[in-house]
């Protein structure tokens, strides 16, 4: 048997003494035998530094690094960094210069900043990059951190300067603060879902497809089911005992386990729970699977030819996915939805055009690469209930899924989203989720699964795409024409592919006016990696085609790119297409801002690559976020909201936005985590909507909050102002500090704290369909929902209608502020609806509460 | 996650040697574990047995012996690019060493793993070779050495026998009058084109000595004969002249193959490119110039 060595070393100043196999990683003894979680596992191959600590002051790869070779050594990590509880000047210097985001590159950077520094006080801003080289960060915030790295160094550190002036109306909105969530990253402290521990808890790890295509034709699990300390081993043939295999949000494809045939290569076939993953490990290795490998499509070229194999050879049951009910596979094919939209005569507009461009481009698959990979722990109740903690962009959609798998109730199943290192799209819809409850269930007991990078290539990627367009030009460079065609690969199982093709489509003729326009996608599935979505969400694969060619088009015409792009742009206000409402961009300054940039008319020959394009990113339409706020009776707040932090900074946002309503210092108000049956509905978390969706909610329910207390307060002070207008002037005009500030004491002493409770407060933001727009045009309907007389929607299972009745008037008026949500349900333009949207357009971008008035 | 195995700590370089000759190909030597340890995370390697050799003692040495650099094979890159005699007298390796992946790869990684691990896509191997370089390998046999060239026969192969340990490297410095470079280029973690330049420069300013090498391309890192061929007994001032025609020479020599890196014709263009912009560098710093412009994705040492 192999020895054990006895090693004794320090770690942050305390001794420490353990025996440890002579296989025990550090990374594992410090996170899983000292508790110290600061240091991550990502890329677990010495690559992305996030596993660094320190050993006797050198940098090392914990995750590639013997725990005997610490024996007398002094290792350090960032837990280690704080003196006297103090944040150390480095620290400080990343919280103060805003050099944190998703955090789990965090205290990676600053071991390695810290070794530097040690070695030297005053590097050079070389000498940073040159030892950060092995430092990855995701959320691509290098700036802030050589700066902060630098800035420590000289002793500075004060917050970077902003180029722009906070807007003087408001107080905290605007400004740039410190991350709520900065001092717990830098200091390690920070806990994402792989920092989590349940009692009891088992450890699963996963047995992947070898073929890329094959037929399961035998699995022995049996000596795995033997092994000592293995809790649970399930194949796709024992999921059907625990509950309903299939999931995904577009088609109902994707089994959690292959069951009969594998798809893809790495696609789950068996997954096992033992006490520590090393059993699981083992346990995997005595599985023997008899496979019959079967014919493959890897490229969109083979899935689309003719007799080609097929990957589903039945047409899967729709998704969970509303908007997505009209689907539309080809049987007997491997494209499992088209998308199609025209308008206008394309082929003759192409026939008449001067200049005609066109051209075939291939976008790649791509990993998306979240610093911290999937990740997620479940425990089942007694109660037969199920909590889930997600590394998830969306844990609603997660207990959709899970609810109908299961057999459970919403309300039964409980999704938590802790600290999340970077999503990109990668983490929206269930993933692993599935798996790790199932296992809990058969195992009897928590489980935790935590993928590694390699593991992610396996579960998610980007769709790559061949798309081939053509543009018509005339003489004068006035666009006539586009024509597009788009077969995107979503790999084996549709994941929300569908979607992403009619939304990437939809917007591929840009910011700019076209009147003859034509364009055709298709999605294919092929033995790959399930394709889902990716920052851009299929825009960017039809964009960089059309802004390609609109550069040729450029050169045949002898007109400079910039002011052939700034000629065929739409104005504002101008109508999208017909039938759809207007953009709220800017997009003349916009592209004028961009040029300038890049000093576009001083190009000089030199110039390898310079160049302008331009595309539209809809905005996820129509979607819903709620929020509730709760003021406590000595004016401290919660804010309960379910947008996830992925490091975009969303609950310092959400914290702004109430102390903003309010009128409470920042430092009063708390963001509580996502928890599904805690914090109200919000759709998902991506797609630039948080600020503007959850944000919104926020301020609602903040100002909800507010309106009560006045109504305290004009009760206990015995003025009779009308609930709305003092609703208004607190918070639109001037002298409002004073105000609030007695009304917040009125509404503290004679109602919440007399009464010892908070003032509960509800927002809630929801995009418009076709039906609330039809709404819109009604004017009687209008005045009902002026009066209240509005229906409760179904996300929202908890809240009474009485409480919203009171922002039913608001809702009524509000209009979203967030541009292109209105180009997101593109399949009603391709039926060429009337143009039913056309009376809203005038307040499209005004708020609320001024159109109240 | 690691499988279990035996670590085996011997106090001396021969008990080493009798671990290995005991063990055979079950046994590898551990001293870094950057190569190693992730082969076995991976389960690309299983090995019951691992031997400690970056404890012995004389193995992390770095010093001048007969007139030769002898770099112990458990010296990490951290200790190469901190020597005060690899900085005075071989500042390009001390350089190349500050370039080798990732500074916390540096601090444990050795020279010897390095070698012995002959990946293709490493930077010390090409350097080395213009540096004549000789290994040092012990076995309980006794002691043979072996030039560079013939001690790496191809991608993770090399010419070292399973119950053999790599003691340490020899490099014999360049004749006077020498100059040269090294240029990486990648934007993998790995390079994908490693190139060393050395001129030698004797009377009336012509070179008498062309060392060109080339790594990462190829399945081992090697000479291009045919071009150090053509610069020989050129003078200094027609270098640049015959710089695009030894590239040329060099992306028709090397043997790629389309990977990640890149297609086989875009490695072989690569290869020409840079080569003629290390023999930039390299006449530059002839004439006592340092060039000023970096390329993207380079680095030049």
């Amino acid at each position: 048997m192999p020895s054990s060595f006895d090693v004794r070393f320090r770690v942050n100043g305390g001794t420490v003494s353990l025996t440890v196999p002579p296989e025990a990683l550090l990374l594992d003894v410090l996170r899983d035998r000292l508790g110290l979680k600061g240091a991550k596992r990502s890329c677990d191959m010495q690559v992305c530094g996030a596993c660094t600590v320190l050993v006797d002051g050198d940098a090392v790869s914990a995750c590639t690094y013997l725990a005997v070779e610490v024996d007398g050594r002094e290792v350090t990590t960032v837990e280690g960094l704080e003196q006297a509880e103090q944040l150390s000047p480095l620290q400080q210097a990343f919280v103060d210069r805003g050099s944190v985001q998703c955090g789990f590159c965090t205290a990676g950077m600053l071991m390695t900043a810290s070794a530097l520094l040690a070695e030297d006080r005053t590097p050079t801003r070389e000498q940073v990059l040159h030892e950060l080289r092995g430092n990855l960060c995701r959320c691509t915030g290098y700036q802030k951190i050589v700066e902060a790295i630098l800035g420590c160094a000289n002793g500075d550190s004060r917050p970077v300067p902003h180029d722009h002036a906070p807007r003087v109306e408001f107080h905290v909105v605007g400004r740039s603060v410190p991350r709520r969530d900065a001092v717990e990253k830098v200091t390690g402290r920070a806990r994402y879902v792989s920092d989590l521990t349940h009692p009891g808890m088992a450890h699963a790890r996963l047995l992947r497809s070898p073929y890329a295509h094959a037929r399961i034709v035998r699995i022995d699990t049996s000596r795995a089911r033997q092994l000592a300390g293995v809790h649970a081993v399930l194949t796709g043939a024992d999921l059907q005992a625990v509950c309903d295999p299939y999931h995904g949000p577009a088609f109902r494809d994707r089994p959690m386990l292959a069951i009969d045939v594998a798809r893809y290569e790495g696609e789950p076939v068996v997954a096992v729970a033992a006490e520590d993953d090393a059993i699981a490990d083992r346990a995997l290795e005595l599985i023997e699977i008899e496979w019959e490998e079967l014919p493959a499509v890897t490229t969109l070229a083979e899935a689309l030819e003719p007799g080609a194999a097929l990957v589903h050879e039945r047409t899967p049951l729709a998704g969970h996915f509303a908007d997505l009910s009209s689907l539309r596979p080809e049987p007997g094919t491997n494209v499992c939805h088209r998308f199609d939209y025209a308008r206008g005569r394309v082929d003759d507009a192409l026939a008449a055009a001067d200049v005609v461009v066109e051209d075939t481009f291939a976008f790649p698959r791509v990993q998306h690469v979240s610093m911290e990979p999937h990740a997620a722990l479940a425990a089942w109740d007694d109660e037969g209930g199920v909590t889930v903690w997600a590394s998830t962009q969306n844990p609603f959609s997660v207990r959709v899924e899970l609810a109908k798998m299961f057999g459970v109730p919403l309300g039964r199943i409980r999704i938590v989203v802790p600290l999340v290192g970077g999503g990109f799209g990668g983490k929206t819809y269930a993933k692993l989720e599935p798996i790790v409850v199932a296992l809990a269930r058969v195992a009897r007991r928590p489980v935790r699964l935590i993928a590694s990078v390699d593991d992610a290539f396996r579960t998610v990627r980007r769709c790559d795409a061949r798309t081939t367009v053509r543009l018509g030009f005339a003489g004068d460079g006035t666009l006539r024409a586009v024509d597009c065609r788009g077969d995107f690969d979503v790999g084996a199982y549709a994941d929300i592919g569908p979607r992403i093709i009619q939304k990437g489509t939809y917007t591929a003729t840009g910011p700019y006016r076209v009147p003859h326009v034509r364009l055709a996608s298709r999605a294919v599935y092929t033995n790959t990696t399930p394709g889902g979505a990716f920052r851009g969400f299929g825009v960017p694969e039809l964009a960089w085609a059309v802004e390609s060619l609109v550069d040729e088009a450029a050169r045949r015409l002898d007109r400079d790119p910039v002011e052939l792009r700034r000629q065929n742009l739409l104005n504002h206000g101008e109508e999208f297409a017909p039938g759809d409402t207007p953009i709220d961009g800017k997009f003349e300054e916009s592209l004028s801002r961009a040029a300038e940039g890049i000093r576009w008319t001083q190009a000089t020959a030199a110039d390898r690559a310079r160049g302008v394009a331009m595309m539209l990113k809809a905005s996820i339409a129509p979607s819903v976020s709620e929020a509730i706020v709760r003021l406590h009776a000595d004016a401290s707040v919660t804010v309960l909201a379910s947008t996830v932090e992925l490091g975009q900074g969303a609950r310092t946002v959400m914290a702004q936005i109430a102390a903003e309503v309010l009128a409470v210092p920042l430092d009063y108000v708390t963001v509580l985590t996502p928890d599904t049956s805690v914090t109200p509905y919000d759709q998902t978390t991506s797609s630039s909507r948080s600020t503007t969706l959850v944000g919104r909610a926020v301020q609602e329910a903040a100002a909800d909050v507010v309106a009560q207390l006045i109504r305290i307060a004009s009760i206990r002070l015995g003025v009779r102002s009308g609930v709305r207008r003092a609703r208004s002037r607190s918070l639109r005009h001037g002298g409002r500090r004073a105000h609030r500030s007695r009304c917040r004491r009125a509404g503290a002493d004679g109602g919440a704290a007399r009464r010892q409770h908070a003032i509960l407060g509800n927002g809630s933001r929801r995009g418009r369909d076709q039906s609330r727009r039809r709404d819109r045009r009604d004017h009687r309907r209008r005045l009902c929902l002026r009066r209240g007389r509005r229906t409760l929607h179904q996300s929202d299972p908890v809240r009474g209608a009485g409480r919203r009745r009171r922002h039913a008037g608001t809702r009524a008026y509000a209009t979203r502020r967030d541009g292109l949500q209105r180009g997101a349900t593109p399949e009603r333009h391709a039926r060429r609806l009337p143009r039913a949207a056309r009376g809203r357009r005038p307040g499209a971008s005004r708020v609320p509460v001024r159109r109240e008035r | 996650m690691l499988r279990p195995f035996e670590l085996h700590r011997p106090e001396t370089l021969t008990d080493a040697a009798t671990l290995m000759a005991q063990y055979g190909s079950d046994a590898a030597p551990y001293a870094g574990g950057t190569e190693l340890l992730l082969l076995m995370k991976a389960g690309i390697a299983r090995l019951p047995h691992l031997v400690d050799v970056k404890r012995l003692p004389g193995t992390a040495t770095i010093e001048m012996r007969d007139g030769a650099l002898t770099i112990g094979a458990a010296a990490t890159h951290r200790a190469v690019e901190r020597s005060p005699l690899v900085r005075a007298r071989f500042p390009l390796v001390a350089g190349v060493a500050a370039h080798v992946a990732n500074v916390r790869v540096r601090n444990v990684g050795t020279v010897g793993g390095n070698l012995a691990f002959a990946d293709p896509h490493s930077d010390l191997a090409t350097l080395f070779l213009t540096f004549d370089a000789r290994l040092e390998l012990v076995s309980s046999a006794g002691t043979r050495e072996l030039p560079l060239d013939q001690f790496v026969l191809g991608p993770y192969e090399t010419a070292r026998q399973p119950e053999e340990l790599l003691a340490s490297v020899r490099l014999t410095p360049w004749p006077a009058r020498t100059s040269g470079c090294y240029v990486k280029f990648g934007v993998h973690e790995r390079p994908s084109l490693g190139i060393a330049v050395a001129l030698t420069l004797g009377a009336e300013e012509r070179v008498i000595a062309a060392r060109l090498c080339v790594g990462c391309v190829s399945p081992r890192p090697h000479r291009i004969r045919e071009a150090e061929l053509l610069l020989t007994g050129q003078p200094l001032a027609a270098i640049e002249a015959v710089a695009d025609e030894a590239g040329a020479l060099a992306g028709r020599a090397v043997d790629p193959i389309s990977d990640l890196h890149g297609s086989a014709e875009y490695k072989r263009h690569l290869v020409s490119v840079f080569t003629r912009r290390a023999l930039d560098v390299a006449v530059a710093r002839a004439h006592g110039r340092e060039p000023q412009r970096g390329y993207a994705h380079a680095v030049v040492v």
